[in-house]
């Protein structure tokens, strides 16, 4: 028999060592490999590219003896488990830095990224004007290794092909304008019937919208939410304020679905496809998710630019050099390794083959016409091609701008939220929100500049104009040697 | 008493070893993070820096100076004023319903009442997004069949309409836990007093304004302010159905901090901890209110 005393003391000792035991066993495993066996873990947020990620580093295993612990994460939670990680020093080897806000020229300071060794030539195949000092280099080193091109925006004109022609629309020609956009969704609306909407939108997802804003400000003879020629803020501008009062028109005339407000952009793309909606403003990714997650719906997926504010405006869209993607970990062991590991990335066969997934664009265009992809992913190149423009970055010519940049507080509301706001009615006045906003934005730079100052890095305002930026032009490397 | 010293110092050491892993799970996942967040409400530190920079009470200055955590406190106000009187009188009337013995399948209503308390809540809210969708859902889709509406109401994406839904739906996930804590109270009123009641020539009206009602006061403190301080947590149904919007329309304080620890472009971990801070010291206010309520409770018992 045992004693009630034996009973309790054996119980309690039982419930101490499974709490024990859960503890360590919901501790990530990477870590706690077992000695000899080597492993490198790998994290990401190219979900179109998962499979073929999967097979590649399957066969590197089967080559190198290095297994590869891979995930896939949402851009939204990426930034969360990252920071954890960083805090509790568990960051993986290999990972992209999407939903962290910091530049990377901030993250290398701070001891989280460790420069890739990948000599010059191992970067042969790749175009060479991906790379620049202050985005995917520092001091000449190559700390991140950039696999999407900065030549693309997130504000495609997609559209259903069969309710187009239902509606009678030559897209090309009747999506290319503002009022075209609105007449040719009243149109898709009334052709469709009960149920269908002209334009679907990602309300929920402020940030979208914004992005989504920006783009169409553009497409409005705008220069993005700075003027490259001053340096100052440019939101309470007319081509920012006539854009979200085009977004509202589509919504005043009836044409936006009405679910919209509860949609981010993965369950805007979700209803789309299921034929609810006739337009929906997204990236080039939209018919790689489409043809993983809504086969059926492939066929009826067309694109075309976004449209201008009037008849004859051609479209330049500025986008910044872009830092690279994948990063190496500064607190990880095995350098070599994942230096074998990135290398595979810099091969012209799995450039083609990361094309074929049709994701964010490649950094090498040309690469498209090659690859094997949907009609929809090539014109979207095409379009990318005619109408991105490198826009000069302050970062290239002061390297201190990106601690002022980290030094930035948000402002709230920001761009997005007041574009919901406007949206939904709650602020009738979008130039005055929008003009709030350029003024905060001015004197947190302001603060933050001095701030950083303050620790004697030298930035000033001014270090955000470049007086011989031209619109419509690329502004390449040379020209920052004449500003 | 010479006997006993050992056998005390034997029953503390199980006392002690019972209470350990409480105690150590508490300490770890209770007071430590609300002392931390004490602790990082003074500091300025984005979660992805090293460095934390200590910057004694500025950031309570900024939280008390940010128009948007004031709107978000009003909310939270708002919520709470809306939901507690309803769900308490509700939940009462219904208890009273159930609690009488002549009613068929009491147990069964009991049931189909506390169901919705044992589903995952951040469930609910995705399932609600569905329900009140103003396109396919099935609410709306009854109000168009029945004329009461031409267009559907968007009743999470109107920002008139956005609080109120969550209200509702709120108060129909939690009734169940509120209707217990009634039925609970209806079981400390004595049949004898009834049966007196009934005697002394009492109808069911008179027998439930003379006798049950003013047996349940002491209970009617407790239970509101329990339902109180519960409407103060609801983050997960709140993010989930509303996500704080549209445009900061159902923004209570604790999806204010979230945005700013999580979901903020360059996360603000000291300033929402001191928005934190100042939201716990007004739930710790709402705290000592219900101590007072329960004394004022419990004197009023004894003193019956």
């Amino acid at each position: 028999m045992i004693s009630r005393r034996r009973f309790l003391g054996a119980s309690a000792g039982g419930v101490l060592g499974a709490l024990a035991a859960s503890a360590c066993s919901t501790a990530p495993s990477g870590g706690g490999q077992a000695a000899g066996a080597k492993s490198l873990r790998v994290w990401d947020h190219f979900q179109p590219r998962e499979d073929l990620h999967k097979k590649l580093f399957a066969d590197f295993q089967k080559s190198s003896g290095t297994a590869v612990e891979y995930t896939v994460y949402n851009p939204n939670q990426q930034g969360q488990a990252l920071q954890l990680a960083f805090g509790s020093k568990q960051l993986p080897d290999i990972f992209t830095t999407a939903g962290v806000k910091l530049p990377q020229a901030r993250l290398r300071k701070d001891g989280w990224i460790a420069p890739i060794q990948l000599s010059k030539e191992d970067l042969a195949a790749m175009p060479q004007d991906a790379f620049l000092n202050g985005f995917t280099h520092f001091d000449d080193k190559l700390y991140s290794l950039p696999m999407v091109s900065f030549r693309q925006y997130g504000t495609l004109t997609w559209y259903n092909v069969e309710l187009a022609e239902k509606a009678g629309l030559d897209p090309d020609r009747d999506l290319a304008t503002w009022d075209g956009f609105r007449a040719a969704a009243a149109k898709m609306e009334s052709a469709g019937g009960d149920g269908v909407s002209g334009w679907i939108a990602p309300l929920q997802f402020a940030e979208r919208m914004g992005e989504h804003v920006t783009d169409l400000a553009m497409a409005a003879g705008g220069s993005g939410a700075t003027d490259p020629r001053t340096g100052e803020y440019s939101y309470g501008t007319d081509p920012y304020v006539h854009a979200i009062e085009f977004l509202v028109s589509l919504k005043k005339d009836g044409l936006l679905f009405p679910a919209s407000s509860s949609l981010d952009a993965r369950t805007a793309r979700a209803r789309w496809s299921t034929g609810v909606a006739g337009l929906f403003f997204d990236g080039p990714w939209n018919i790689g998710v489409v043809k993983d997650q809504f086969k059926p719906f492939v066929d009826k997926v067309g694109v075309t630019s976004m449209p201008s504010s009037e008849a004859g405006r051609p479209i330049f869209v500025y986008t910044p050099p872009k830092a690279g993607d994948y990063c190496f970990a500064a607190t990880s062991k095995q350098p070599e390794a994942a230096a074998e590991l990135l290398k595979l990335f810099t091969t012209k066969e799995v450039m083609l083959a990361e094309t074929e997934q049709m994701d964010g664009m490649p950094v090498d265009l040309s690469l498209v016409d090659k690859a094997n992809v949907h009609p929809t992913y090539k014109t979207a190149a095409a379009i990318f091609g005619r109408q991105i423009k490198l826009r000069p970055a302050p970062e290239v010519r002061n390297p201190g701008i990106s601690e002022v940049v980290a030094e930035m507080k948000q402002i709230q509301p920001d761009l997005g939220s007041i574009v919901q706001g406007v949206l939904s009615g709650q602020l009738p006045d979008a130039r005055k929100a929008l003009t709030d906003l350029d003024r905060k934005l001015t004197a947190e730079r302001e603060r933050a500049i001095k701030a950083v100052a303050a620790k004697g890095v030298k930035v000033a305002a001014g270090d955000w104009a470049f007086d011989n930026w031209t619109p419509g032009q690329d502004y390449g490397r040379d020209k920052y040697k004449t500003s | 008493m010479n006997g006993s010293g050992p056998r005390l110092g034997r029953n503390r050491l199980w006392v002690w070893l019972f209470l350990t892993p409480t105690i150590v799970l508490y300490g770890v996942y209770t007071i430590y993070p609300v002392v931390a967040s004490y602790w990082y409400s003074f500091v300025e530190w984005n979660g992805f820096d090293a460095a934390k920079t200590w910057v004694g009470l500025a950031n309570y200055r900024a939280v008390v100076a940010d128009p948007l955590f004031w709107n978000s406190f009003k909310i939270t106000v708002l919520f709470m004023v809306a939901v507690v009187p309803v769900k308490v009188l509700l939940t009462l009337l219904l208890a009273l319903v159930l609690n009488s013995p002549k009613l068929p399948l009491r147990t069964l209503f009991r049931t189909a009442f506390f169901l919705p308390v044992v589903t995952t809540t951040a469930i609910v809210g995705v399932v609600m997004q569905f329900v009140f969708d103003p396109a396919s859902g099935p609410v709306n889709v009854v109000l168009r069949k029945l004329g009461v509406v031409a267009d559907g109401i968007n009743f999470l994406g109107d920002p008139k309409a956005a609080l109120w839904t969550v209200v509702g739906v709120y108060i129909w996930k939690w009734f169940g836990v509120t209707l217990i804590y009634w039925l609970a109270a209806l079981q400390t009123v004595p049949d004898e007093v009834y049966e007196a009641a009934a005697i002394d020539g009492a109808g069911p009206w008179g027998l439930l304004r003379h006798v049950t009602l003013p047996l349940l006061k002491p209970f009617a403190v407790i239970i509101t302010l329990l339902t109180l301080e519960s409407t103060l947590k609801i983050f997960d149904l709140m993010l989930t159905m509303t996500n704080g919007g549209p445009f900061y329309a159902t923004e209570v304080v604790e999806i204010y901090i979230y945005r700013w620890a999580f979901a903020a472009t360059v996360p603000q971990l000291g300033f929402a901890s001191a928005a934190a801070v100042v939201f716990g010291l007004f739930v710790g206010l709402i705290g000592v209110l219900q101590l007072l309520g329960i004394r004022a409770a419990r004197k009023a018992r004894s003193e019956r």
